[in-house]
């Protein structure tokens, strides 16, 4: 949880692994909405291939060099990320929703 | 989760920059970029486990067998988890925001009320869908 002590810190050394982990946390993002998308696919092709798409999307933001600041650019990455996840959900109610109810 | 995927407390590193008069009320300023990089992966496994929510909902309603003598118990199995996912979308985007702002005006970061929602409300599922499984049992099987 906490930096202990702090200089110890293998990241004061090389805090490029900050900058590493991050870049993998959005690749691991970005194929979890792939593996979302491909699943979709089969029976809910119109909303798998958009879901396909935003992964590429995603993938491509998460490789973004430089500029990772607070500024807008880097809001609206993470606005995006939000608006896949409820959109994707509102498809997955409405799919539920108009199944049969057995 | 890693120790990496938590911002932790926000104790300004030894090698930045400490700008004449912080200690004045309100003033806020870059936070160190590990602080802002922790903030961002926090807030992606979080996004991954709203969509892994919404997924698993979307196939409990989908893909399992119907429960016999229990019409609509899919529905609800997973519709509440589909509505949890969307709601730890929102909440984890929120929370990301509160924590940036926290980290810029050098304050204690906001306690998280992500994993208390998430636990409660999976184990209430968990409840139903064990009532919902027993009910079918019984139903069916006088």
């Amino acid at each position: 949880m906490s930096h202990p002590g702090g200089t110890d810190d293998i990241e004061d050394a090389d805090p490029g692994l900050a900058a590493e982990r991050t870049e993998l946390a959005w690749t691991r993002t970005a194929i979890s909405f792939a593996a979302v998308g491909a699943a979709l696919l089969r029976r809910h092709p119109l909303a798998g291939i958009p879901v396909l798409a935003l992964s590429l999307l995603i993938w491509q933001l998460g490789r973004l060099p430089g500029s990772r600041g607070t500024g807008r650019a880097h809001t609206r990455r993470l606005q995006l990320i939000t608006a896949g996840v409820t959109g994707i959900a509102l498809a997955a109610l409405v799919i539920t929703l108009a199944s049969g109810w057995e | 989760m890693s120790r990496a995927d938590s911002p932790g407390s926000p104790e300004p590193s030894p090698g930045s920059p400490d700008p004449a008069g912080a200690a004045a009320g309100g003033e806020e300023r870059e936070p160190d970029a590990r602080f802002t990089w922790a903030n961002e992966r926090t807030f992606l496994a979080w996004s991954r486990t709203a969509l892994a929510l919404v997924v698993g909902g979307l196939a409990v309603a989908q893909l399992l067998p119907s429960f016999p003598g229990v019409p609509g118990a899919r529905h609800i199995i997973g519709i509440p988890l589909i509505m949890l996912g969307a709601a730890i979308a929102v909440l984890s985007y929120t929370e990301w925001q509160a924590n940036q702002r926290a980290l810029r005006r050098g304050e204690p970061l906001p306690r998280s009320r992500l994993p208390r929602l998430l636990a409660g409300t999976i184990a209430v599922i968990a409840l139903l869908a064990t009532a919902l499984a027993l009910l079918s049992a019984v139903t069916s099987h006088p």
